[in-house]
């Protein structure tokens, strides 16, 4: 069993694309806890989506046994967070784990908005920060103007700084050496009653969740009796273990240890990031801080192409849950679009992911309606309603007025993009907040505003606009009053429920218009004129006309071009099965996601 | 014996030069070597046949192509002789060969004429010469008219000229003119072709590449509109979607397609239906050639049609035509009634107004013609 003293616990954190995974790569490597026969490039991230994507969605930890050059051999925790800003609890969480963080900034790009954030997390559970500009291979790398940058970010005064590069593995080593010296190893008492830390679960379909955990206190092992604090549950752990980096069976965790344990555990929803496992019968006092219950920021309503693929949907969500217990959904039904689910998450990407997910993996083609936000709704009665999707606004003359979430905005970008990037966050009803200046031409700009407002074609017009140098970053902080309306969508007289939208009042107008004309392009022309309209309360706003299909026939049809003609009827046949019929009119699924190019 | 009725397709894939918007197979640059075992090879297809079905009875003959009349009037006499020695051949039959007005010469018109064909059919497209270059076509409108006099003092009593309307840059006013120009010559037939962009084309290429000005559906639609009125003012009757003719003139070698009746396709590409299978030659000439010369029929795909199938075709083909589907043939011909199979196509296309039925026939209304896409999706399986 190892010395308290000897093991060190840390995270790498970075803003994405800056190298963390590959440098976990080189770490792996020089402790030579894998062997090159096993090596697969970014060995931690081993969803699919996971290496496409670039990020990480779930947090893993590996042990590594490193042999320091005073020839003393220490543990290393390695924990990989989530690279998102979606997740950042869970990763705040993971960084409650942890004694010390590598910082990893790109040589060239610079310190990012989530740079910040992640330096932000880290200081507010006490982490030794070690900075690593890595990439310093490239061409482009300009360390000292990357130095002169963090020296300017409050609490990185003392960090120690490492060039590396994880491509080539330079400086690798001398991060290890250092980790030894400048992260402290865990404190806390193997006597105390247990107190361990749950910072992430999976779910297996033979064990049930399997627990991720950092012991702060005392010891674990099989057949101890244990319980979460959060819902004092009891269980009985069946197996306690390390991550080597595969999972391997320990007689105990002890404190300091980073590892993982099953104890029957049903599902992920009853082992929750953040929660506090205890000693069932001597149980710890009280909870370690940060746990909170997270809930969705954001839905929308998820429908199978084919109705016949909604119990697939719901199998498919089930699982999908089993795993990641901060996704909700209730099922719905749309005269529209049928049988579906109201789906929440935890940010845009998280439902951008679950969205691929059930589509590469489960086989299944998906409506996605316009994601919303959740809105706090005081009726006059002084009755306070959350909702979620705005048909179910209730009638306007019973509400008082409506609040919805806020966040704070940060990005970072050359300065040269600080007008364009200005503009459009104003016009997205942005309050400034500050501007602060990293060096000479980079700028570091924070605003308030409504979550609302980024949802719509956002992040794409800031990368647009900045040519790709800026990033974002934001937290919800409050929520807030304001003028909302909801307008309506009317397709040949029929209010389509899942085109509805809600919006500030000075918006509607322009929003409408413009959801009008895009509609008009995506629905086809059918046997009659189609009348497309946006209405606030009764009064109509906006309209538009599809006119009626004049046209639609087969010049040539002899001998030769029998089949072809027949397989050319049987495209546009399955094109319109695709469709989802309104009334008498079809609509094809892009119309549903129209809503989000306005 | 029972006879296997037939109509007979021999298809030519030479051209003097492929135009960008034709997605038939057809050669150009092919040296009369080639030519000269490419008609061995079609002799040698239609002996196979004449083997395999010894009790096919021919109805009609369509040489098509490419186009036929590249090749010397000399062989396509032979071709039309090779019919008659590997079948039996109906008396009065059709014998339709298509021709582009840029090969056509008197000696051709004559030896065509000596081998047996009595109709022709003439790929004019349009009057407009600009336009004419404009799709890549070689002839002039001039030539168009030598050609068509050639046909007639040959001796051709049955010609059709074919048309083509939404061709890019086209107006409506241009297309008035050639209708014009068509009457006046006055041809028994007139085929009307809206222009289709077709898959591995050039035109599909430059269309995706947003370099073709293709007049707009409702223009297309104005210039098919405008092409019915006109043309039945002039005495033509509109007998199928795209085919027009004066009274007792229809081409009965298309008919055969638009019944859903039998055919045998010989030649690159071709394709047959016969006996409920439906199957197609390849379409390069070297295989071609080099199967037949081991007696082997060239044929790579095949599908065998099942009734629902057959069914469904059958009504999309005969609504093509404006006499529409006959409730008793269709009934003698699968047992089930029209409203049996589909009864509730039937209904709702009635209602849509596309679709109309008199005592004896279904068939598509004025409304129905233009948008007879939508029609025929409803009685897809």
């Amino acid at each position: 069993m190892p010395n308290i003293e000897d093991i060190r616990n840390f995270s790498i954190i970075a803003h994405i694309d800056h190298g963390k995974s590959t440098i976990a790569d080189r770490i792996l490597e020089l402790t030579e806890t894998i062997s090159e026969r096993e090596r697969r490039d970014q060995i931690l991230d081993d969803m699919d989506l996971e290496r496409e994507k670039g990020i990480t969605i779930k947090s893993k930890a590996v042990r590594l046994l490193y042999k320091s050059d005073n020839g003393h051999h220490y543990i290393f925790n390695l924990i990989d967070t989530p690279g998102h800003v979606d997740f950042s609890y869970e990763v705040s969480r993971s960084l409650a784990a942890c004694e010390g963080a590598l910082l990893v900034i790109d040589a060239a790009q610079g310190v990012q908005a989530q740079t910040i954030a992640n330096v932000e997390m880290a200081l507010n559970n006490n982490l030794n920060i070690m900075l690593l500009i890595n990439k310093i291979d490239l061409p482009t790398a300009n360390p000292d103007r990357i130095i002169e940058e963090i020296k300017k970010i409050k609490g990185l005064e003392n960090s120690p700084i490492f060039l590396t590069s994880a491509k080539d593995g330079t400086g690798i080593k001398e991060v290890l050496e250092a980790i030894v010296k400048y992260i402290p190893h865990p404190r806390g008492s193997k006597d105390k009653p247990l107190q361990a830390l749950i910072f992430d679960s999976v779910y297996n379909s033979y064990q049930g969740s399997i627990v991720y955990l950092r012991i702060v206190n005392g010891t674990v092992k099989p057949g101890m009796k244990i319980q979460t604090m959060s819902n004092k549950r009891t269980y009985e752990v069946t197996e306690a273990g390390i991550f080597s980096p595969k999972r391997k069976k320990v007689d105990q965790l002890s404190v300091g240890d980073v590892g993982y344990l099953t104890a029957g555990f049903k599902d992920v929803s009853l082992t929750k990031v953040g929660d506090t496992i205890t000693d069932a019968n001597n149980p710890s006092e009280e909870r370690l801080p940060g746990y909170k219950k997270v809930s969705p920021v954001v839905f929308c309503s998820m429908y199978p192409v084919e109705n016949e693929d909604y119990q697939n949907l719901k199998y498919a969500l089930e699982k999908l849950s089993l795993n990641d217990s901060s996704i909700s959904y209730m099922a719905e039904n749309s005269p529209a679009l049928g049988f579906g689910f109201r789906c929440g998450f935890l940010g845009l990407l998280h439902m951008e992911i679950i969205q691929e997910r059930l589509e590469r993996e489960y086989q299944i083609q998906l409506i996605a309606t316009t994601p919303s936000v959740v809105y706090r709704v005081h009726l006059k009665n002084k009755q306070v309603i959350e909702i979620n999707n705005p048909s179910s606004l209730p009638e306007p003359n019973t509400i008082d007025f409506i609040e919805e979430p806020f966040i704070e905005l940060t990005i970072v970008l050359p300065s040269q993009f600080l007008g364009g990037i200005m503009e459009l966050v104003q016009d997205r009803r942005g309050v400034f907040k500050n501007l602060e200046y990293l060096d000479q031409d980079r700028a570091r700009l924070v605003y308030n505003l409504p979550l609302n407002e980024i949802m719509f074609d956002f992040y794409d017009r800031v990368k647009s606009i900045s040519k790709g140098y800026a990033s974002m970053d934001y937290r919800i902080v409050d929520y807030q009053a304001s003028p909302l309306t909801k307008v309506d969508l009317l397709v040949n007289q029929d209010i389509v429920d899942n085109l509805s939208f809600i919006c500030h009042k000075d918006k509607a107008y322009e929003r409408a218009r413009k959801l009008v004309e895009n509609l008009k392009n995506v629905i086809p022309r059918q046997m009659f004129d189609v009348p497309i309209q946006a209405r606030i309360n009764q009064k109509i706003i906006a309209r538009s006309t599809v006119k009626a299909l004049k046209k639609d026939v087969l010049a040539k049809c002899y001998g030769g071009d029998i089949t072809r003609k027949r397989k050319l009827l049987e495209k546009q046949k399955a094109g319109k099965k695709r469709m989802k019929k309104v009334g008498r009119v079809e609509i094809p699924q892009e119309a549903f996601m129209s809503v989000l190019k306005i | 014996m029972d006879y296997l009725n037939l109509g007979l397709y021999i298809h030519i894939p030479f051209c003097y030069s492929k135009c960008p918007y034709c997605g038939f197979y057809s050669l150009a640059n092919t040296d009369n070597i080639e030519k000269g075992n490419y008609v061995d090879a079609i002799k040698r297809e239609a002996g196979i046949y004449s083997k395999e079905y010894p009790e096919i009875l021919i109805e009609s003959i369509y040489v098509g192509g490419g186009t036929p009349t590249t090749l010397n009037g000399h062989i396509i006499s032979e071709i039309i002789q090779t019919c008659y020695q590997n079948f039996r051949i109906k008396k009065k039959i059709e014998i339709t060969i298509e021709s582009n007005p840029a090969t056509f010469d008197n000696k051709k018109a004559e030896e065509i004429i000596g081998a047996g064909v009595n109709r022709l059919s003439i790929g004019a497209q349009s009057f407009d010469n600009r336009l004419l270059k404009k799709i890549g076509r070689i002839h002039d409108k001039q030539e168009i008219i030598k050609s068509y006099s050639i046909a007639r003092s040959t001796g051709f009593r049955n010609i059709n000229i074919d048309l083509m309307f939404g061709i890019p840059d086209q107006k409506i006013k241009q297309f008035k003119k050639t209708l014009e120009e068509v009457v006046k010559l006055h041809p028994e037939h007139i085929s009307l072709y809206g222009l289709t962009i077709e898959e591995g084309t050039l035109f599909q290429k430059f269309a995706s590449e947003g370099m073709l000005s293709i007049p707009s559906d409702d223009t297309a639609y104005n210039m098919y509109q405008e092409a019915i009125r006109f043309l039945s003012y002039w005495g033509y009757e509109q007998y199928e979607i795209s085919n027009f003719c004066l009274p007792g003139k229809r081409c009965l070698h298309n008919q055969i397609y638009w019944k859903n009746r039998q055919y045998l396709g010989i030649g690159a590409s071709s394709t047959s239906y016969i006996k409920k299978n439906r199957f197609k030659n390849i379409s390069d000439l070297q295989q071609y050639i080099n199967l037949l010369k081991n007696n082997i029929l060239p044929i790579e795909s095949k599908e065998i049609l099942p009734e629902e199938e057959e069914m469904s075709e059958t009504i999309i083909l005969y609504l093509r035509m404006m006499e529409g589907i006959d409730k008793k043939d269709f009934l003698a011909r699968f047992g089930t009634s029209l409203e049996t199979a589909f009864g509730k196509q039937l209904k709702i296309l009635k209602k849509q107004g596309l679709l109309q039925e008199n005592e004896s026939h279904y068939f598509l209304t004025r409304k129905g013609i233009v948008l007879s896409n939508q029609v025929f999706l409803e009685f897809l399986n």
